[in-house]
């Protein structure tokens, strides 16, 4: 197996190499961006810079990714803010109405999608606050102020893919395949403390589920980086597919009959660290144990050739999709909250009535907009409400201590360059709280420094921006405080809810247009969204109930595939049979199926033996997650 | 020397280069799989500089001819 590494050998102040090289990147970017902005004699340059400062991200693919899906989100949002304003131009209240529902409407739709798309859909809410909020007073340069948005985007994402290009940006595959094939590591540990232990907690599948599904926005990046990006994309998503139904597989190791000693049963754990594909084969197996061992052994054969794939840039032999599992009622709850948030900061401001408070008001929905796409849009906000006065300080310096009042370009290019270069290191640290102030403070700073040809350096226009920066923040978290979040245990509900009712569907038969891999994904997906606050014991239920949903509909699934081949032979009333006593999970009559079609399975009919096997598997699979949806159930020994 | 024709939609001017550089990205991408199948990546050392200059001539080219 050939895997990427990405070594980090060399360092300066702490820093790999790598990350210096990102933020020097970001300064020439936005560089490049300034100067073509005003060369063009742009009206929004700052826009541009800002376009740069959004799009930082340290691999080229995620960059151009995300550069396609900030045109499109500006489009949407300024085709938004020309409606809106068209319809409610004389009538305040109503606008900032109509603006707080178009919000919550694209929070809502932020909710239901990932990676860039969440972001796009963030975009096109947030737009509208920029162009028809801050226009509010002159509805007639709406148009305008949407195309001088517009162009100094288009300005902004053309410097960060020359620069990207030009400065060598890495790669996103070989990062991905690295953190793939770190993950195949770890489904091969759990597979081998399985056979170990026959005592895995319910949080270390769970966490592997979870951890798999959520390099699903990276796979689709994929696309957009070279030529072969598209290849790659479905290697990658392949790869994952494989990796949750090698995780299912080890699983379905727990439910064996611990009759014997497994270490004699299945293939030792040693084979399974030898790659030794033909460790369960020659040995006096039960059906269902050289059923189990040989489709983990199968699985661990797909995941070695989609990294393989990755890595070459060929074509998977099988391209499977990689379903989106996404919370409609999360989503739901999450857009009416930022609607009550943006709500409550209009209505406050137009009690206030002060001059100029739509800059501020704006500012309030962008960070709405942008805590949406963060795991915690609460903590976002508290970070912007630190780093806020940080960047205030940090802004006022270079605006009226270094800078003071020069007009040259390259000063001002310089002069940006420790701020910018240092906030684009502190974005790549890993601890969060750090990297979060990083991009916030290099989106800050832009946004306060009066970015203009010529520049004006007034000091009242600096003092009233970082003062509605620093209200608008405050205000914020104050109401994201009052309308607090949906408690853990009600989010847990509602997926818990979910998964019930799509695992009903299943044993339905009506959901059958993902094939049974896929639907695995999108279960590891819904798993991955549980949140859990701790390790108390109602998380770990949870989590093992969402695992017995995952388990059951597996082996449900996989089997129906199968049987589906055997309805079309001689034998479809025995299919017809089987399908019936999967949708009741009856595990006995699965059981009685299972021996008679291995009376019936010769030696050359080799569908009949594989169905019989999968049959005694999926039997046994069900009654052990049915009888342990409790955490019990993760722990046979 | 030929003239430069703006694009009209809806009574908005844009600009001619702007047609020509989205063309230029619409080829770009249409031509892409190709690439692929003539292993553009392996015959470069830095493949995305390769694809940028590309771009460029593509540019260069329907800027000249149209």
């Amino acid at each position: 197996m050939t895997t990427a590494t990405i070594t980090r050998s060399l360092s300066f102040a702490g820093a790999p190499l790598s990350d210096w090289a990102f933020g020097i990147r970001v300064w020439v970017a936005i560089v490049v961006a300034l100067a073509a902005s005003f060369w063009l004699q742009l009206e929004a340059p700052a826009s541009a810079a800002l376009t740069v400062a959004i799009l930082a991200a340290p691999t080229r693919g995620q960059a151009l990714e995300k550069a396609g899906y900030r045109l499109m989100g500006t489009f949407i949002g300024v085709t938004a803010a020309l409606a809106i304003t068209a319809v409610f131009s004389q009538a305040r209240d109503l606008l900032l109405a109509a603006f707080c529902a178009w919000i919550g409407l694209c929070v809502f739709a932020a909710g239901s999608l990932d990676g860039n798309r969440a972001y796009a859909a963030v975009l096109s809410g947030y737009t509208v606050a920029l162009i028809a909020i801050q226009q509010i007073d002159s509805p007639q340069h709406v148009f305008e102020s949407g195309v001088a948005r517009g162009a100094a985007i288009a300005v902004g994402i053309a410097a960060v893919a020359v620069v990207n290009d030009l400065l060598a940006a890495p790669d996103s595959f070989p990062q991905l395949a690295s953190q793939l094939a770190a993950l195949h590591r770890r489904v091969r540990d759990y597979a081998k403390a399985v056979l170990r232990d026959r005592a895995i907690d319910a949080a270390t599948a769970a966490g592997l589920l979870r951890d798999i599904a959520a390099l699903r926005p990276e796979m689709t990046s994929l696309a957009t980086e070279s030529p072969s990006g598209s290849v790659r994309s479905a290697a990658a998503r392949s790869t994952a597919v494989a990796l949750v139904a090698e995780v299912y597989a080890a699983r379905t190791l727990i439910a064996l009959p611990a009759t014997a000693d497994p270490a004699e049963q299945l293939p030792t754990s040693a084979a399974v660290g030898r790659n030794d594909t033909d460790a369960g084969a020659g040995r006096p197996l039960s059906a269902p144990s050289s059923w189990a061992s040989r489709e983990f052994l199968r699985r661990d054969v797909e995941v070695r050739d989609g990294l393989a794939t990755l890595n070459a840039g060929t074509r998977p032999r099988r391209a499977w999709r990689t379903p989106l599992y996404r919370s409609q009622r999360i989503a739901a709850a999450a857009g009416i909250r930022a609607a009550l948030c943006l709500a409550l900061a209009s209505a406050f401001y137009v009690m206030a009535g002060w001059p100029a408070a739509e800059v501020s008001l704006s500012i309030v929905g962008l960070i709405i907009g942008l805590g949406t796409i963060t795991p915690d849009p609460n903590g976002f906000t508290a970070v912007a409400f630190i780093g806020a006065p940080i960047a205030v300080i940090l802004a006022g310096t270079l605006e009226f201590l270094i800078l003071d009042g020069v007009n040259e370009f390259a000063l001002l290019a310089l002069a940006l360059a420790p701020f910018v270069i240092g906030a684009g290191v502190l974005m790549t640290r890993p601890n969060r709280l750090l990297s979060a102030l990083g991009r916030v403070n290099l989106f800050f700073i832009l946004l306060l420094v009066g970015l203009s040809n010529p520049p004006s350096y007034d000091p009242q226009a600096f003092l009233f921006t970082s003062l509605f920066l620093c209200v608008a923040v405050a205000l914020l978290l104050a109401a994201q405080i009052l309308i607090p979040m949906p408690s853990i245990e009600r989010l847990q509900g509602w997926i818990m809810a979910s998964a019930r009712r799509d695992f009903e569907r299943e044993l339905s038969g009506r959901d059958r247009h993902l094939a049974p891999e896929e639907a695995m994904f999108r279960d590891a997906a819904r798993i991955g969204q549980i949140p859990v606050g701790g390790t108390s014991s109602r998380d770990s239920g949870v989590l093992a109930e969402a695992l017995s949903y995952f388990d059951r509909a597996a082996a449900i699934r996989l089997c129906g595939a199968s049987l589906a081949r055997l309805a079309e032979t001689s034998l479809s009333h025995l299919a017809a049979e089987a399908q019936t006593a999967l949708a009741a999970q009856d595990t006995q009559r699965l059981r009685d199926l299972n021996l008679t079609l291995r009376d019936m399975a010769g030696a050359e009919n080799g569908l009949v033996e594989e169905i019989s096997g999968e049959l005694a598997l999926a039997a046994i699979a069900i009654d052990a997650a049915t009888h342990a949806a409790a955490p019990v159930m993760e722990s046979v020994s | 020397m030929h003239s430069f024709s703006e694009l009209v939609i809806g009574d908005v001017f844009v600009a001619p280069f702007i047609s020509y550089a989205v063309t230029a990205l619409a080829i770009l991408v249409a031509v892409r799989p190709i690439l692929h199948l003539c292993r553009f990546g392996k015959l470069f050392s830095h493949p995305a500089v390769a694809e940028l200059s590309l771009y460029v001539t593509i540019l260069g080219l329907l800027t000249v001819a149209f």
